[in-house]
């Protein structure tokens, strides 16, 4: 009786515990409905699904961040010479993700504030881009490191690699979550992390990555390697390609 | 369909690429020009990296020269040894012109230089073939009362180095087509062009060429080189995109018979007088583009 008793205390305890845990910390796990995509001569973006479960509550927000295999970004800013308009200006951003998007349950002002999204390096403000290299331009009066960063996403934006949140993830009864993600057909190849994160009251309190594999296949890989690892040799073949594909057009054609 | 450029990387409609070729095929056919000047234009503006559109047009204009070389040596209409010495200095300039290319690329101006030439050289060329154009049509209305010499001798022809070109019936120094072949090149290689509508008026005008075998020399010095910038560009910059000119191609060599059987149904100065218009048309609208404030002063470019 008594070692039932203390039986049935110590299951209570370790029931309150693991409820207690799961308040301060919750469990998340996320995947992806496929984690290989082949870039292809019929490639043209790609839509997936993002989808996993997660221990939550009332109130909870699922935050998601996409980040691209970093990569360098030229800019380059024109102003007018002589009556035309050249780049007069060119800063280089090393390893910037080639492409970020971030999705949510909500705006994601609503769901942490500034300095809590600084902290965990949520948002391209907040990943540490840097200009590396700059050429200086003598007598204008320069922008300033914003309007730099600004422009940056504008410009990335409008090419659809740094697009606002994308897009919506649904989270049903505390514990499902799942959202579309849509790729743009101008993607790098390369790894891409995928991060997903649960917020409660401004707080982010589990996490989980995964990876995301972008390659190049088929066809277009074929022809990809070859320019770049056999370079010479896709020349003269190239060359070749025209001059047999000019000789047939003036043979099928050939009139009188 | 979409299809994805492996080189470009990025893509594009099946569609848009092969009416590209055939629209500017039959332009080339109608006006028996190479097209280059209205393609890599085209290609930039939808979106094909300038550096890209440059090296996959000299790899298209190889195939619709050696298409277009093959008739006229059927009529013995080229100079094989004016060619030759004209490819030369074509392959030499061309060299020249895919390094200052790269640099230039590396530099960022390489969009402003690709205009500029093209402002610059297709501003003079058209508005010299409007002029002459029209004053043929005038001069036909008003027959009889022209006379034209031969060709003018001036300075150029005490150069050294002489040498007989039988087929052209020219005794001129060598250095004057080789110079001329090595201006053109370094263009073709910026451009991405052949380089026909300026090698053809400056053999006619420079050399004295008789006009029956200008076209078919020019057409045979412009496969070698843009053979050698495809090349060199292939080496260089990897930016020749293989699967774009094999696509655009398909599309010119299909234009291109229209646009021959539509030539016939104008005469040559009208023929002259519209490819003029549509020279300068591309002059006005690449002008415009340089001189109007861009509504957005920055732009990206990922360097992979």
């Amino acid at each position: 009786m008594i070692r039932a008793r203390h039986f049935m205390l110590s299951f209570i305890l370790l029931l309150g515990m693991t409820s207690l845990a799961a308040a301060n910390s919750g469990r998340l796990v996320a995947d992806l409905s496929k984690s290989n995509i082949a870039i292809t001569s019929g490639f043209h973006g790609t839509d997936l699904l993002l989808f996993g479960a997660v221990d939550g509550a009332v109130g909870d927000d699922i935050l998601v961040v996409i980040s691209g295999p970093p990569t360098d970004i030229a800019q380059r800013r024109k102003a007018n010479r002589a009556g035309i308009w050249i780049n007069v200006e060119t800063n280089i951003w090393q390893k910037a993700p080639s492409l970020y998007t971030i999705l949510a349950t909500s705006p994601i002002d609503k769901i942490a504030n500034p300095e809590t999204l600084a902290s965990l390096a949520i948002g391209t403000n907040n990943i540490g881009l840097e200009i590396a290299a700059k050429t200086p331009v003598a007598g204008q009066s320069e922008p300033t490191a914003n309007e730099f960063i600004a422009a940056l996403q504008a410009n990335m934006a409008s090419i659809d690699l740094w697009p606002d949140q994308t897009g919506n993830v649904t989270l049903t009864e505390n514990a499902l979550f799942r959202t579309e993600v849509k790729l743009p057909a101008n993607i790098l190849s390369g790894t891409y992390k995928v991060r997903v994160l649960q917020f409660r009251n401004g707080v982010a309190i589990s996490e989980d990555i995964t990876n995301l594999y972008i390659k190049k296949g088929g066809l277009s890989a074929g022809i990809y390697n070859f320019a770049h690892n056999y370079s010479a040799l896709y020349g003269i073949f190239a060359i070749l390609f025209a001059v047999a594909a000019g000789w047939l057009a003036a043979v099928a054609f050939r009139r009188k | 369909m979409y299809i994805y450029l492996p080189i470009a990387e990025i893509s594009m409609h099946i569609g848009i690429i092969i009416g590209l070729g055939g629209g500017v095929g039959f332009l080339s056919g109608l006006f028996g020009v190479g097209g280059g000047f209205l393609m890599t234009p085209l290609l930039i503006f939808f979106g094909i990296p300038p550096a890209v559109a440059v090296a996959t047009e000299a790899n298209q204009i190889v195939a619709s020269s050696v298409s277009g070389v093959l008739a006229h040596m059927r009529r013995g209409n080229v100079d094989f040894k004016m060619g030759g010495i004209l490819l030369l200095g074509g392959v030499i300039g061309s060299s020249l012109g895919v390094v200052l290319f790269t640099t230039l690329r590396e530099m960022g101006q390489i969009d402003l230089v690709i205009k500029l030439s093209y402002v610059v050289f297709l501003g003079i060329i058209g508005f010299l073939m409007l002029l002459e154009s029209v004053r043929t049509i005038l001069r036909t209305r008003r027959p009889g009362i022209h006379k034209t010499k031969l060709h003018q001798h001036n300075w150029l022809h005490g150069l050294p180095l002489k040498m007989r070109f039988r087929r052209s019936k020219l005794y001129i120094s060598a250095l004057l087509p080789l110079a001329i072949g090595a201006f053109v090149g370094v263009l073709a290689a910026i451009m991405g062009v052949g380089g026909g509508f300026i090698m053809v008026p400056a053999m006619i005008y420079l050399l004295g060429m008789p006009t029956s075998v200008v076209v078919g020399t020019s057409l045979f010095q412009i496969i070698f080189v843009t053979a050698n910038v495809t090349f060199l560009q292939s080496v260089q910059t990897q930016t020749v995109d293989f699967m774009l000119a094999g696509l655009l191609l398909f599309g010119a060599v299909i234009g291109a018979q229209f646009g021959t059987r539509a030539s016939a149904l104008l005469r040559g100065e009208q023929l002259r007088g519209l490819l003029a218009l549509m020279v300068l048309a591309v002059c006005i609208k690449l002008g415009f583009d340089l001189a109007l404030r861009p509504d957005d002063l920055f732009s990206v470019e990922l360097l992979k």
